[in-house]
């Protein structure tokens, strides 16, 4: 009896598993068929590296994957910086600030995007910093902190505070406190963020789209070069999102054991 | 059934800053100001100002191509909600996406998480194969699914037929093109509940499931009445931002159907998208996303209390 | 004394030779905005090579599609001096008219194909022309040469559903006609069998000066008994007759093409570049067996039909004089340099913007003598879209709206059309 029901668990797992790949084994395999082959995948056993080839010749798509992973890289570790002390201090004070605080980053989350992406751009070109790194990153760190700040709020609400409280009677200073104490006990959920900032801004097209021209070219918007006004190339589009998928897998494959602890506080 | 004894207090945001609050009142604020101020900072120049600048064009006659910019008041707002098609079509399309898609990922997320939360065999390559997702960017997987859907040439349809079935034209009938609409989104946001629900559960304390086991309690008991309360405000945290980013999809929509057919799936973003960037006033778009924000905003917190108290109710 | 005397007159005179020659070492540069697709690859080459005859750097600035015209409409608004030369099109013709320099004093303009100069397109209030040619774009009929002769592709709408039931029935073919419906592709099927059943968007038939339009109060045709004929043609062909699949209403070029290309559809009709395409063995399954022939033609209409428009180059008006000058005097050297038109014909099929180059191409050509005969020379063409700042909105309207026709019931398609009509009216006015 046991096994049976181990055995249906296991099919579901494995379904779900199924349904979560397919679509990305179907791009990968895409990528891999000649441009007679792309939409009608399943006619034809035809592969070929011919787009991989005509993409990796495009000397924007190099300089693309690295910008790419630089702002990905810069936009994590800004991002969780300035964050992670916004969460702490919504989850260890109460007061008016913190209340006003935690409203006012909620309130202008709310605002979709379409009513100030344009006003952005004018921002941007306005204080000279359109088309370049800071350009770019700034805006994005802005746009994590009212997510990163409140779940980070939720975490610092799961741990303990006696643990600081004995560290600051132990002399600590509030700031070492929280670097000591706090922090690593709020890893996984840092992690977890971590992940999720750098695949987020990886992947990440519209602020990419609006806000970089010529200087800092970025994988994303590479990508959609490949749509005109004439159609799509999605032989090559295939192809450059495959090898985007590079990084990112790595990047999760890397960060994943860092969300999954041994130990429990 | 044995008595179950209830989680200890200490989950409630015990601050070590309490007691010292009125001796230190200055440096303690002092402390507080500076663990914001960065943030505060980026967001005022960032956020702030442009949407600032974006809610001043929706009280003015700003079309991109002759930006005249004279004030017209609440004229923009006031077309908006008086077209029945944003009241009537566009807004209960969006809360009703928004509700299936994220109670979906929600659900389905939280169900990984539990499975991810033990060691076992394969763990490693199940745990990467279900955040797969989350590392194609979402426009690729909108024109990969969209194809795939396709009802001559994407495999769904291949398949189905090889099955027996009829192959469905989904995109061209409003219901089809909604459940894929949702099931992209569901698709895409899944691993992202899983990864922060799993990191929720690798943070708690060991202690109240030690006790639960103890008492005798199965799994399903377990869940309810340890596991959820413990989770509460990372779930309701999870839930409501993706709630209000559901509000906002605008990229898979475009992608997958443009809001159509004959705007039958049009959401709330590709509303204010079609008067911003398509008909280039931008006043009015910026408008209709004002109302959205607006709206958004007083659901959000609806959303917050309601969840709170629903995963309270299970204690 | 004559010795520092002399010693300055040698520092003037280096000075001046200094000055002089930084002056000479100005480095001369032109900035073009564009966006990344073959046609205008093509011309950008014909820029390159002038660039380089004439110490010019040509600085290619690409833009995505999608917000190309946002991003450059905000540019040329806050007078932003980024580019020199930008990408211009008819659809965006008279909403940039107050934007950009008038270009009438280009000698090179005289070699241009006048339909495709149309003032109502291109003019400023001035009744200057603000544009200069690049390529012409225009869609085509398509057909299979396996299947059919020339003699047996339909020649009007009736006879396109008879023939491919036909092939449909022989198991030659799965479709008879596949063609892109969705926003934005509207020109592969309800546009041009609504233009060769004398029906339009907007009424007078064919009418784009938008006086007129407006006189008559921006009526829209959708009410029109023809529409009612073409929506009807449309549900007939995926739900009757079954001659196109059902999920056409949803299908963009892309998704049509593939369907051709795979070979399960004997017509279709799409961007005349797409001979190229459809003809490559690299790209096509129906390489070698695609042939273009006229419009059929519906109830109403009898002779011959096409759509013929322009892509162009446009010189916004806040620049520089000198700039301007470099770049108008590139634009105009680009209109008689046949060699760098015939170049951007091969490489694209689409039609060079100098007249005189299309009868030499043709001498040799067979292709170009078929986009001639079945496009270019048709006497009675229409213009592809309409010209004044809401058309957009109109088009979207109207898409909207033929769509909820075609994937509702049949007896239902007079209703959305009168809803069409007013929907249409409201983003007209």
């Amino acid at each position: 009896m046991r096994l049976g029901r181990r055995a249906l668990f296991g099919l579901a797992v494995g379904l779900v598993c199924f349904l979560f790949a397919f679509p990305v084994l179907w791009l990968i395999l895409t990528s891999l068929r000649p441009q007679s082959g792309v939409y009608y995948v399943h006619r034809g056993t035809e592969l070929t590296l011919v787009n991989f080839a005509a993409v990796l010749q495009n000397e924007r798509i190099v300089q693309a994957f690295v910008n790419s992973a630089l702002i990905s890289t810069l936009a994590t570790v800004f991002s969780l910086m300035v964050t992670v002390t916004s969460g702490y201090m919504l989850s260890r004070f109460r007061g008016l600030l913190s209340r006003t605080w935690f409203g006012t980053i909620y309130v202008f989350r709310c605002v979709p995007y379409i009513s100030w992406v344009l006003p952005l751009y004018f921002v941007t070109q306005a204080w000279g910093v359109y088309d370049s790194y800071t350009g770019l990153l700034l805006p994005h760190i802005a746009v994590h902190i009212c997510f990163f700040s409140w779940l980070m709020k939720g975490f610092f609400d799961g741990i303990d505070g006696s643990m600081e409280q004995a560290a600051l009677l132990d002399g600590c200073t509030r700031w070492g406190a929280f670097v000591r104490v706090a922090l690593p006990a709020a890893m996984p959920a840092i992690a977890a963020l971590a992940v999720l900032c750098w695949l987020f801004t990886w992947n990440e097209f519209l602020f990419a789209l609006i806000l970089t021209g010529q200087k800092t070219p970025v994988i994303t918007v590479v990508m959609a070069q490949f749509v005109h006004e004439m159609g799509i190339e999605w032989h090559l589009m295939s192809a450059t999102a495959v090898l985007a998928l590079g990084p990112a897998f790595l990047l999760t494959l890397f960060g994943q054991k860092y969300v999954i602890r041994g130990l429990r506080i | 059934m044995a008595v179950l004894s209830p989680p200890p207090p200490a989950v409630a945001a015990v601050s070590p800053y309490k007691g010292a609050r009125r001796r230190r009142f200055g440096e303690q604020e002092r402390f507080m100001a500076l663990l914001i101020a960065p943030a505060a900072l980026l967001m005022l120049l960032f956020q702030v100002v442009p949407i600032l600048i974006g809610a001043n064009a929706s009280f003015r006659d700003w079309a991109l191509y002759d930006p005249k910019r004279t004030w017209v008041g609440l004229k923009h707002y006031v077309e908006v909600l008086g077209d029945p098609l944003f009241l009537t079509l566009v807004l209960p399309n969006t809360f009703l996406f928004m509700a299936v898609s994220v109670g979906g990922a929600l659900c389905l997320g939280l169900a990984l998480a539990l499975l991810l939360n033990r060691p076992f065999r394969g763990q490693k390559v199940v745990q990467t194969v279900l955040l797969m997702p989350l590392m194609v960017a979402p426009v690729i997987a909108a024109i990969m699914l969209r194809w795939m859907f396709n009802d001559q040439f994407g495999i769904v349809n291949v398949v189905l037929e090889g099955l027996g079935f009829e192959g469905q034209p989904w995109l061209a009938q409003r219901w089809t093109a909604f459940a894929v609409i949702v099931f992209t989104d569901v698709w895409l946001w899944t691993p992202w509940f899983t990864l922060l629900l799993l990191a929720g559960l690798q943070s708690l304390p060991r202690e109240p499931f030690e006790a639960a086991s103890i008492d005798g309690a199965g799994r399903w008991a377990t869940f309810r009445f340890v596991t959820l309360p413990l989770l509460r405000s990372i779930i309701v945290v999870c839930a409501v931002i993706r709630a209000i980013d559901a509000f906002r999809t605008f990229d898979i929509v475009w992608t997958l159907t443009g809001g159509g057919p004959g705007r039958s799936t049009e959401l709330f973003s590709l509303y204010a998208y079609v008067f911003a960037f398509l008909n280039l006033d931008f006043g009015k778009g910026s408008a209709a996303a004002m109302i959205g924000a607006g709206v958004i905003l007083i659901v959000g917190v609806l959303l917050f209390r309601v969840l709170d108290r629903l995963v309270e109710v299970s204690r | 004394m004559r010795k520092r005397l002399g010693w300055v007159l040698a520092c003037t005179g280096m000075v001046l030779l200094l000055a002089g020659t930084s002056g000479a070492q100005a480095p001369k540069e032109i900035r073009v905005g564009y966006q990344p697709n073959p046609i205008q690859d093509a011309s950008l080459a014909m820029m390159e090579k002038w660039g380089a005859k004439h110490g010019v750097k040509i600085t290619k600035v690409p833009n995505s599609y999608g917000v190309y015209v946002e991003k450059m409409t905000a540019s040329l608004t806050s007078n932003s001096d980024q580019y020199d030369v930008i990408w211009h099109n008819d659809d965006w013709g008279q909403l940039w008219k107050k934007l950009l320099e008038p270009m009438d004093d280009i000698p090179g303009l005289k070699f241009a194909d006048k339909w495709g100069m149309d003032p109502i397109i291109f003019n400023n209030d001035d009744g200057k022309t603000t544009v200069v040619p690049l390529g012409h774009t225009f869609g085509a009929f398509f057909y299979r040469t396996d299947l059919l002769k020339e003699s047996e592709v339909p020649k009007t709408h009736a006879e396109l559903v008879t023939v491919s039931k036909k092939l449909q029935e022989a198991k030659k073919v799965k479709f008879g006609y596949v063609g892109a419906m969705a926003m934005n592709h509207t020109w592969f099927s309800w546009f041009w069998t609504m233009w060769t059943n004398e029906c339009d968007v907007l009424l007078p038939v064919y009418n784009r000066d938008n006086a007129t339009l407006a006189k008559n109060g921006w009526k829209s045709g959708m009410t029109e008994p023809c529409m009612k004929e073409t929506a009807e043609y449309w549900w007939d062909a995926i739900n009757t007759h079954k001659i196109s699949p059902k999920g056409m209403p949803a299908y963009d070029r892309n998704e049509a093409n593939a369907v051709f290309m795979a070979g399960d559809a004997a017509f279709t009709v799409a961007d005349s570049v797409y001979w190229a395409t459809f003809n490559d063995a690299a790209k096509s399954k129906v390489a070698g067996k695609v042939g273009i022939s006229y419009f059929p033609l519906g109830p109403r209409r009898k002779d011959h039909f096409s759509w013929n428009d322009i892509w162009g180059w446009a010189v916004p008006k806040s620049i520089s004089a000198e700039r301007k000058k470099l770049a108008k005097q590139m634009l105009s050297d680009m209109m008689s340099d046949e060699e760098g038109q015939l170049e951007l014909w091969k490489r694209t099929g689409a039609p060079p913007p100098n007249v005189q180059v299309w009868d030499r191409i043709a001498k040799d050509d067979e292709f170009m003598r078929q986009l001639k005969k079945y496009n270019m020379d048709i006497k009675r063409k229409a213009h592809s879209a309409y010209y004044f700042e809401k058309w957009p909105a109109v088009h979207k309207a109207f898409n909207d709206s033929a769509t909820k026709a075609l994937t509702g019931d049949r007896k239902d398609i007079p209703k959305a059309l009168e809803e069409g009509a007013a929907a249409v009216h409201n983003a007209a006015k």
